[in-house]
């Protein structure tokens, strides 16, 4: 089998899924091609294809071997710290990036693909805001529809920024916004062309919880509408609220691959304990020979201590306020270096 | 209309629309066209006169004449009258660079065509002007000779000139400014719309899009390029009205000028792809701008320079931009090149510029 007659079937769901009431605003034109493109693609259902990619940027390898699906209409989490190859990853599937080892996939064309048609599915919010501040929100936007050949611009631009709720604010200078606006702004700049894959890199990066939470809502209603997303995120709790299936990256390493819920429940929960630096020690050794306790780790404030999901919290904390003298605990949900402590292979081993 | 026209017009509209709201750059960008023409001007008037005081204790006729025939036989004198404590206060001073002493006696001693000794005293800290004065006195005392018939003087000047008007220094060096002006403004504002998009990190969302990022850089440069003809030309009407100098050629004259703003907008594009920050273009620009300008026989014909010199000339575009200017404007033919070959080798430049433009930008944006 060739690699080309893999992929039939990959678009054909993209195309099977996308739904046909969606307001299509662009234009007759427009909205022919869309068919065109899906009556040709197939019904598989993975839009996007990596298969045993390593990539470099700079002298760096970001990327080691990674093989990932995505799957159509969607929302796939690719997870990970600063550094862990999310961006280098998402720049690989946009085409900004060209690895040195696999192959790539996208909406059935193998990358690297120069072609035009392919760029115009596919839309791209990057980690950097990258808007034109002495322009308005409207010319930046204009700009974008001229790059895409949009027939009615005018109306697109419109609908976009009423989607993102950003009509109001259409005469602005970019300069005058604030960031979670900004970002509002690259979103709409990459949903202008109606696009049937977008990738956002770090959707909610360095604004405020009502912003992010709008910025949700928004990703939420395209999932609905039947676009595939690919977002990378810092933050487990956003994975957990936005993606169906989450990817995680460890210096530039895939692994998991597996639901938001399933990784959290891996994780399980976490005690954190207040006591002396020199009683964790003695604490370690006592948490450690209880049932449910996974493993412990001296912390600045004390020591944290894992617990599996169905370990009984409770009875933990009882056993330890009666053998050890603690000033404080709290009860909580592993965050993603906790995550990735479960993750590591090696920590795994120890563990 | 097709895709590739609409992203270009896309990449046009958006930079008039940033020119737009920066008025003052704009006006800053037309003035600083200007400036140049005010800064040959002074460059031309600093060393045209040498101050001279002229202390007459004679106080004869013939007296006063030499000090007339000297201010006149040589342009560079600007002659003042005092008195000897005056001139010496405004020799120390630097007020003047040298002071004649015209002695008593003076005017008789003349009459009777006998030997007198004249005294000056220079200010010898600027070498060009004590040259000046070394140079001036020798032809203003033949000059003076003749004009009162000194035995043993005869003087006959045949000179058969090249061109069959003369033009001063001042109007040749403003009409060389132009193709300064050009290159600043239309180099700057080039090179800024370029290395903006690296600044803001645009350029990778002109990657991602279908159109070619060249494309819409491409309309970026042809709305600096209209804003550059825009502020070329203003400096162009003011060589015409403010210093009354009419083009002998003027159609070469807007071709040469149009050519240079593309030539040097393609240049502009290429550093600014190549430095990719918009701070330091500006003082990189004028630097390099200079460098091209000085050699390139904008003060006088390059080939007085010497051989070396008039061939690193010849690897300028001002040089060929000079030629033309300087013979579109006042009909001079400062190259041995004619003037088609200076048209044929600009358009070569303006190619090879492009061409070099595009490459930078095509590594850049290409991954």
């Amino acid at each position: 089998m060739t690699e080309e007659a893999e992929l039939p079937g990959d678009a054909a769901q993209a195309g099977g899924v996308m739904p046909t009431a969606e307001p299509e605003s662009g234009t007759a034109e427009l909205d022919g091609e869309r068919r065109r493109r899906h009556a040709s693609s197939g019904t598989a259902s993975s839009v996007v294809r990596l298969a045993g990619i390593s990539c470099r940027r700079g002298r760096r390898q970001a990327l080691h071997r990674v093989s990932l699906e995505v799957q159509s209409a969607r929302v796939t989490g690719v997870l990970g710290l600063n550094g862990a190859g999310k961006s280098t990853l998402l720049g690989v599937v946009a085409g900004l990036y060209r690895p040195f080892e696999g192959t790539v996939w996208v909406l059935g064309e193998r990358l690297p693909s120069r072609g035009p048609e392919l760029r115009r599915r596919i839309g791209v919010v990057l980690q950097e805001t990258a808007l034109y501040e002495d322009l308005t929100v409207t010319e930046n936007l204009r700009l974008t529809a001229a790059l895409y050949s949009l027939a009615r611009p005018a109306r697109r631009i419109t609908e976009v920024l009423e989607l993102i709720d950003l009509a109001e604010r259409a005469g602005d200078m970019v300069a005058s916004l604030s960031g979670g606006m900004r970002r509002r702004v690259t979103l709409a700049r990459a949903l202008l062309h109606q696009p049937e894959l977008l990738i956002i890199d770090e959707p909610t990066l360095g604004i405020d919880a009502e912003a992010r939470h709008a910025i949700w809502e928004h990703i939420r209603l395209l999932r609905a509408r039947g676009t595939t997303v690919i977002a990378a995120s810092n933050y487990l709790d956003e994975v957990q609220a936005l993606c169906d299936t989450a990817a995680v990256l460890h210096e530039g390493r895939l692994v998991a691959n597996e639901t938001p819920a399933s990784l959290v429940a891996q994780a399980g929960q976490c005690l954190d304990l207040d006591c002396a630096a020199d009683a964790a020690a003695g604490i370690t050794d006592l948490v450690l020979n209880l049932p449910g306790v996974t493993r412990a780790e001296v912390s600045s404030g004390g020591l944290t201590v894992f617990l599996r999901e169905d370990a009984d919290t409770d009875e933990i904390v009882r056993e330890v306020l009666q053998r050890a003298h603690i000033t404080g605990f709290r009860v909580r949900a592993a965050d993603l270096a906790e995550v990735f402590g479960v993750l590591d292979p090696v920590r795994k081993e120890t563990a | 209309m097709t895709p590739t026209l609409t992203a270009l017009g896309g990449g046009f509209r958006a930079e008039f629309q940033q020119l737009r709201r920066s008025r003052l750059l704009v006006v800053l960008t037309i003035a600083e066209a200007v400036t140049f023409l005010m800064l040959v001007s002074i460059f031309g008037l600093t060393g045209s006169h040498v101050p001279t005081a002229v202390v007459d204790r004679d106080g004869g006729k013939l007296a006063r004449q030499w000090a007339q025939v000297m201010s006149a036989t040589y342009q560079t004198y600007g002659v003042r009258y005092m008195d000897a404590s005056s001139a010496e206060k405004a020799l120390n001073r630097g007020d003047v660079a040298a002071v004649l002493y015209i002695p008593d006696g003076f005017s008789q001693h003349m009459a009777h065509h006998s030997m007198i000794r004249i005294h000056f005293r220079v200010d010898n800290v600027n070498a060009d002007l004590t040259n000046e004065v070394e140079l001036g006195i020798p032809p203003a005392a033949r000059a003076f000779a003749v004009a009162n018939h000194f035995p043993g003087i005869r003087v006959v000047s045949a000179e058969t000139d090249l061109v069959p008007h003369e033009v001063g220094f001042i109007p040749y060096l403003v009409v060389s400014a132009l193709a300064l002006a050009a290159f600043v403004v239309a180099g700057t504002l080039a090179a800024s719309a370029v290395a903006r998009e690296f600044e803001t990190g645009t350029l990778a969302y002109l990657k991602l899009s279908p159109a070619h990022p060249l494309i819409p850089l491409a309309g970026r440069l042809l709305a600096t390029g209209a804003v550059s003809a825009a502020a070329v030309s203003v400096s162009a009407l003011l060589v015409v009205v403010g210093y009354g100098v009419e083009p002998v050629h003027p159609a070469a004259t807007a071709v040469g000028l149009l050519l240079c703003v593309v030539i040097f907008s393609c240049i502009g594009a290429g550093i600014g792809t190549v430095v990719q920050r918009a701070l330091p273009l500006s003082a990189l620009i004028f630097g390099l701008a200079l460098t091209f300008y000085l050699d390139s026989g904008s003060l006088e014909p390059a080939r007085f320079y010497g051989n070396r010199l008039w061939v690193i000339g010849h690897t300028s575009p001002a040089y060929y931009a000079v030629g033309i200017l300087q013979y579109g404007v006042h009909g001079l033919r400062v190259t041995p090149e004619t003037i088609p070959v200076s048209f044929a080798a600009l358009i070569c430049w303006a190619l090879l510029a492009a061409g070099a433009a595009w490459l930078g930008l095509r590594r850049a944006v290409v991954t």
